[in-house]
């Protein structure tokens, strides 16, 4: 299917312009992401083959998978030309919620987990709020919102990391099915969701105008506050399960849980073409931008290149990766 | 009295002050300007006049050294210009004065006025130096130096750019529709503003959609059409509009004229009643179904005013609308609302906030209709084709297919989708903010014929305008605004220039 409407793109830009070079050049540029990926790959794995095993592979889906969650999470409100920098303290905080529910009031392992995933779609909504009926600034807003989530995690864990998880709960990070773990299926099945979601429904339609001219949409009908405030409402939802896959994962949750996903988290939508102006992006991208940030971390450690340096290289191809999509945009659009 | 393109060019002259020879830009194939000579002469308006998408952008783009011409040269003062950039266009005293503003709204006025140029000693911005020379320059315009530049009107900042211009050393200053925006009054004041410039030597060269514009201020016109130069004359004053309007579309021309309706002031339209907020104050308005009325009145005497406040877009405390042989109900307090009485609205400013960007034509056209088009909140792809190939082959929408971003399209055919867009909600009242501004005459016309058949369908139509031609062929009744409220009410035969012109305080 994606095959297919490339060729045809191929076709069509071919018509204009004659199979040129500088069409060719633009091609790979489009999809400058996915080159990048697959570069990285043989790179890596030409320095250790090991790179290239299954069990490699699984590996990097688990990676990918709670960075997925969050990536996503992170591109609904750059949808609609916003942006919220409480998610990944969103994760941390709705989990240990609903962890200390299981540990400490002996709740089923079900109930806290739903309990943690209403925390955090309640805090999303909340932000939500705040953005549209107050006019609050969402960069601001959401920053503070992470400071109070981050503090509050620290308070209710005491500095202490929560472990002696249910089995009930950490049964979907740990299951296997021959060898291949099961929690990588909850982001495709995201992935699925949210693209149905942006592209066949009105709520879906609805984000796209809202992020391209608010004042438009509003115009043409489209309840702008209520449309933001769904976008942040279905991130909160989607920083809950985050949460949830990344607790059940670690066995444990620290008092800093998800924290260090947070420039990771808003880097890989962007990465993979989610405009922070709004109104552009799709899943497609987002799930690119994903692997390559996962792809980098997982290469690095694995080729074992010393912890001083693994920073500065990571952020360097990141670099490479942005620097490559501005040409595209300056040259090619 | 009209030179034909291919006319021998005559010998320069020394206040011959920009001479273009033969010339072209093409893009691969596409050409969007072909072998264009014309000349400009030292201390005349010269208006340039043509369709969207006739070259106009082009050309000016080329002599104020933004784009490389791919044939032909230009001559300033006689002499050939080597290299084309801005940097250099500008030193030589051509300047581009655009649409948008350049202006920094939470500067000043004089400290825009020397943005970029602030005078300086060691660094430091010699704030004295800017104010003494920002007061001389303002002398005469009624534009007080440290306003702030956001608070200041249309016409204000439009003269704010054109100083801006002069002073960076502008000789030959380009105006690229000026006057979008601008209310009749303001109009006249920065016309007088030129023709005060134009004594003191600044060559200007006019773009404009409007004969009327181009007869009223132009000593000479140079018309584009399809890339090419379609006639030029150095005495308009000589011309008609139709003269004008026959060498933009390069054939006689049949403009629209509405046959006029009486329709009976009773109960089986639309009653609004007590509209009231911030510069409205309406204590009834009746339209019946199929009229087209006509809002007339400067800004901020309640025409704009009342046509947002009936769609939503304006605060209003209770005010009611009751159809025929329905319950009196609230005006709708938001857009989504209206839509849902049937009540549709386009605005005045298709960039802010008529059209979204990077849709596609086709995502602009069903967007106010997505709900109507929707199953559970999954959007009927089959419902939404149609509803969109209805209208992009009825609004004769030019594009290659609905699919491309209507980013892509010109003003007139962007104007064409906004409307398509409205008009797919099934309308009961269609209330339309200056429809036709900007967008060619050629366009216009059918524009019109879409707004007359929508009306014949049983449509009421609302047109706020200051186009008094439009007002003259379009509308039945027309409503003239001030204070809030409506102060005077023609008909029929009353409905003349003259009369709209006298009212409009002019």
């Amino acid at each position: 299917m994606s095959e297919m409407s490339m060729k045809l793109e191929q076709a069509s830009s071919g018509a204009r312009t004659g199979i040129s070079g500088r069409a060719i050049l633009g091609w790979l540029l489009h999809n400058v992401v996915w080159i990048w990926l697959v570069m990285l790959v043989v790179i890596f794995g030409l320095f250790n083959p090991f790179f290239f095993t299954i069990f490699n592979l699984q590996n990097i889906l688990v990676q990918a998978t709670v960075l997925g969650m969050l990536a996503v999470a992170v591109s609904l409100p750059l949808l609609v030309a916003e942006i919220d920098l409480s998610i990944p303290a969103n994760l941390g905080f709705s989990s240990a919620v609903g962890a200390l529910a299981t540990v400490e009031y002996g709740m089923p392992w079900w109930l806290g987990m739903a309990t943690g995933v209403g925390v955090s779609t309640l805090i999303g909504f909340f932000n939500g709020l705040c953005i549209t009926r107050l006019r609050m600034v969402s960069l601001i807003q959401t920053l503070s919102m992470m400071i109070i989530l981050q503090g509050a995690l620290l308070a209710l864990t005491q500095g202490k990391t929560i472990t002696s998880l249910s089995e009930g709960y950490t049964w979907i990070g740990q299951a296997a099915i021959d060898g291949w773990p099961i929690m990588p299926l909850v982001f495709l099945l995201t992935l699925v969701a949210m693209a149905i979601l942006l592209r066949r429904t009105v709520l879906g339609r609805s984000i796209y105008a809202v992020g391209g001219n608010a004042l438009a949409a509003n115009s043409a009908g489209i309840r702008v506050d209520r449309i933001k405030i769904a976008a942040y409402t279905i991130a909160g939802f989607l920083a809950g399960v985050g949460g949830y896959l990344l607790a059940s994962w670690q066995m444990a949750i620290t008092s800093s849980q998800g924290e260090s996903f947070l420039l990771y988290a808003i880097a890989a939508p962007i990465i993979g073409g989610v405009s922070v102006f709004g109104g552009r992006g799709n899943v497609i991208g987002v799930l690119g931008g994903v692997m390559l940030l996962t792809v980098i971390q997982v290469g690095l450690a694995i080729i074992a290149v010393p912890s001083f340096y693994v920073g500065m290289i990571g952020g360097f191809m990141i670099f490479i990766a942005v620097a490559i999509d501005a040409i595209r945009v300056r040259y090619f659009s | 009295m009209i030179e034909q393109a291919a006319a021998e060019i005559a010998p320069a002259q020394h206040d011959d002050v920009l001479r273009v020879e033969g010339l072209s830009k093409s893009y691969g194939r596409f050409a969007a300007l072909k072998d264009v000579s014309l000349t400009v002469r030292r201390g005349t308006i010269h208006g340039l006049l043509g369709e969207n998408g006739a070259g106009k952008s082009t050309l000016v783009g080329l002599i104020s050294g933004q784009r490389q011409p791919t044939g032909g040269r230009i001559l300033l003062n006689g002499m050939q210009v080597q290299g084309h950039d801005v940097k250099q266009m500008e030193k030589a005293g051509v300047f581009l004065v655009t649409q948008e503003p350049m202006i920094v709204d939470h500067m000043t006025a004089a400290e825009n006025l020397l943005l970029g140029i602030w005078p300086h000693r060691r660094g430091f911005i010699d704030w004295n130096a800017i104010k003494s020379d920002a007061t001389r320059m303002l002398e005469g315009t009624e534009i007080d130096p440290g306003a702030l530049a956001g608070k200041l009107d249309a016409v204000s900042r439009r003269k704010l750019n054109i100083l801006r211009a002069m002073f960076s050393g502008g000789k030959i200053i380009i105006l690229d529709e000026p006057t979008t925006s601008l209310n009749v009054d303001a109009r006249r004041q920065l016309f007088d503003f030129m023709r005060r410039l134009r004594g003191d030597g600044v060559t200007f060269i006019f773009i404009s959609h409007y004969n009327d514009e181009i007869l009223e201020i132009c000593d000479a016109v140079s018309v584009l059409r399809d890339g090419q130069l379609a006639g030029n004359s150095d005495r308009v004053s000589e011309m008609t509009s139709d003269q004008l309007s026959e060498l933009v579309l390069g054939r006689g021309l049949s403009l629209f004229q509405r046959e006029r309706t009486e329709f009976a002031d009773d109960a089986s339209g639309f009653l609004f009643s007590d509209v009231r907020g911030r510069n409205v104050n309406i204590g009834e308005f009746r339209i019946s179904a199929g009229e087209i009325v006509g809002f007339a009145g400067l800004p901020g005497s309640g025409a704009k005013e009342l046509a947002r406040s009936l769609f939503g877009l304006h605060a209003t405390r209770h005010g009611r609308m009751q159809a025929a042989g329905e319950a009196a109900t609230a005006l709708p307090r938001n857009p989504s609302e209206a839509y849902r009485k049937g009540i549709a609205f386009l605005s005045d400013d298709r960039r802010r906030d008529g059209l979204i960007g990077h849709l596609s034509i086709g995502q602009n056209m069903s967007l106010s209709s997505l709900f109507a088009l929707s199953r559970r909140g999954f959007i009927d792809r089959r419902a939404e084709d149609s509803i969109i190939h209805r209208y992009f082959s009825g609004m004769g929408v030019k594009a290659a297919s609905p699919d491309v971003p209507i980013d892509t399209l010109s003003g007139g055919n962007q104007q064409k989708v906004c409307l398509g867009r409205v008009m797919a909600t099934d309308p009961r009242i269609l209330i339309l903010d200056e429809p036709t501004r900007g967008i060619d005459v050629g366009v216009k016309q059918d524009v019109h014929r879409i707004i007359d058949r929508l009306s014949r369908e049983g449509v009421a139509v609302i047109v706020v305008t200051t186009d008094s031609d439009e007002m003259i062929r379009l509308v039945d009744r027309v409503c003239i605004f001030a204070g809030g409220r409506i102060e005077r009410e023609l008909r029929g035969d009353q409905i003349t220039k003259e009369r709209l012109r006298e009212i409009g305080g002019e």
